[in-house]
């Protein structure tokens, strides 16, 4: 098992894929946070509501966490490297466990980069406008602390929806049609159900705020519930399956 | 000894596709088989079977007496080619090894060592995107041997290679099994084959046609090879040293039976024999392939 984790690391690690995943998250955090950070009044940043919101761009890790979860699944499929995967290790499960594992660490690593840039611009951004931090320490664990536990999760959701469908396009497609539309169709008509969509659960891990949004730590009960069911499913369907 | 693969009444089908039907056979330890049939007629199918990679509908396929994927360390006991696009474009060869000893627990040094072996040190850190076709096919092979396996699957390795690659790839495969392991090799063309292989399975249609060694497949044939040299005693000699039964022709010319033509060639000139002549009289064993696979085609037909 932490020989296959092992391997699965190093597919991450040796194709430019996850760099470019890394690089786009990048690109847009530095977007948002300065974006926000600049253009904003500073009547508009002195709230700790407000200053949570721009610290919590981090967040957006998430969907990164997701994708690459989906690719640490799907381009085995894509480019064939499942059979030589699954001839070295033909007990399915510990390959598709080990790619859990892995892209949960790969989503650890894209929050902490998400997540700490967000907060030296914010912070930068605050001092040097004279705006003092309203954020309360309670609310700073909240975002970085649930930020991290988001993405982990948020990465094996991905894995697992890869191991379901092992196409890579139709993978990344339900990924963000779900996440972009129907979550936040469902959430804007029946709050009441919404709210225990992944998306939204992952929203109120990382410290977001809102109406109708669960608590934290029963959206984070609610997001590990998700993971696993998905982990699951593409755990017992990539065992059943044959491999052309 | 035990045999290394046994394949007991195998049979898949596809929704209404019957890929392959009541295959049985087995491989003893230190030998070659060439798994022989036309494009579509199964093997492919029979050997994802084998490496647990396809679920049989019926039947069993057993490697070292057991159900590929209950193997214990499967890459110490079983190296695996099955398809030369089997890679991410963006990988380099190396790293491609790497992810495989890594997932079967090997040293990494093992991987610069089966890179030696394929002659792909040069390449080790380019991506695989600029490998040449018969390059992924050796990067393949390196992938099979990591784990310095005791039997050898492989899906059609010639595809792709130049003469010169098909050359080292039958004297690979021919010091492999003369150290006692076991090499089984799928291919389209009976040619490719046919002077590496000790034993011949032919399928077409997904059911077993021909299951023998091959010196008695070239019996069947019932052709000769015509070859014409100034040192026709000395040639002579050379063939009766391997076993073969040269007889002479009116025109002076050999009739060596049951060989192939390139086995003639191949000896006399290792021999330093001039050949002025050399061709296939009567049935090759390309036309007993063909005929072979085209009978059961028929016979296929007669019964739908």
């Amino acid at each position: 098992m932490i020989d296959q984790f092992r391997s699965e690391l190093l597919k991450i690690r040796s194709t430019r894929t996850t760099l470019g995943l890394l690089l786009t998250m990048i690109a847009l955090v530095l977007l948002f946070a300065l974006l926000g950070g600049l253009l904003t009044k500073a009547s508009g940043l002195d709230e700790a509501g407000e200053q949570r919101d721009q610290l919590g761009i981090g967040g957006i890790a998430t969907i990164f966490a997701a994708l690459a979860g989906v690719l640490v699944v799907t381009s085995e499929y894509r480019f064939g490297t499942i059979r030589p995967t699954f001839v070295f290790t033909p007990r399915r499960w510990r390959v598709v466990g080990a790619k859990l594992v892995a892209s949960m660490a790969a989503g650890l690593v894209l929050a902490a980069v998400a997540i700490g840039l967000t907060w030296l611009i914010g912070v930068a951004i605050f001092a040097g406008r004279g705006i003092s931090l309203e954020v309360d320490t309670g609310d700073v664990l909240l975002i970085v602390l649930g930020g991290f536990v988001a993405s982990a999760l948020w990465g094996a959701i991905g894995a697992g929806l890869g191991a379901i469908l092992h196409n890579q396009v139709a993978s990344v497609i339900a990924l963000l049609v779900w996440v972009f539309v129907l979550e936040n169709v469902l959430f804007g008509f029946v709050p009441s159900v919404g709210r225990f969509g992944p998306g939204h659960a992952g929203d109120a891990v990382s410290g977001m705020t809102g109406d109708h949004l669960l608590p934290a730590a029963a959206a984070g009960g609610i997001l590990l519930a998700w993971a696993a069911a998905l982990g699951l499913a593409g755990l017992v369907l990539t065992a059943r399956r044959d491999v052309n | 000894m035990a045999p290394v693969v046994v394949a007991e009444a195998l049979t898949k089908r596809f929704g209404k596709l019957t890929a392959v039907e009541d295959l049985s056979f087995s491989l003893e330890p230190g030998t070659i088989t060439g798994f022989l049939g036309p494009n579509g007629a199964g093997k492919t199918t029979t050997l994802r079977m084998l490496l647990g990679l396809a679920r049989p509908t019926t039947g069993r396929a057993l490697v070292f007496d057991r159900q590929y994927a209950q193997l214990d360390g499967p890459a110490r006991r079983v190296g695996a080619v099955l398809e030369a696009t089997d890679f991410h474009p963006g990988r380099s060869g190396r790293n491609h090894l790497l992810i495989l000893s890594r997932a079967a627990g090997l040293h990494d040094s093992r991987v610069d060592e089966v890179m030696g072996l394929v002659e792909l040190t040069g390449a080790a850190k380019r991506r695989v995107k600029g490998y040449s076709l018969g390059m992924r096919q050796r990067l393949g092979l390196a992938a099979a041997l990591l784990g310095e396996p005791e039997l050898l699957i492989l899906d059609e390795p010639a595809n792709g290679l130049d003469p010169e690659g098909v050359r080292w790839l039958r004297d690979f495969l021919r010091a492999y099994a003369a150290e006692g392991r076991t090499v089984f090799v799928s291919s389209h063309v009976l040619a490719e084959v046919a002077q590496t292989v000790d034993q011949v399975l032919i399928i077409n249609r997904g059911r077993l046609v021909v299951e023998s060694p091959l010196t008695e497949l070239t019996a069947r044939v019932g052709g000769a090879v015509r070859v014409r040299t100034p040192r026709q005693d000395d040639l002579a000699a050379t063939l009766r040293a391997e076993g073969l039964e040269p007889t002479e022709a009116a025109d002076g010319a050999l009739l060596v039976p049951g060989t192939a033509r390139e086995r003639i060639g191949d000896l006399a000139f290792a021999a330093g024999i001039p050949v002025h002549e050399l061709a296939t009289e009567g049935a090759s064993l390309e036309e007993v392939f063909l005929e072979l696979t085209a009978d059961a085609a028929d016979a296929a037909e007669a019964d739908a």
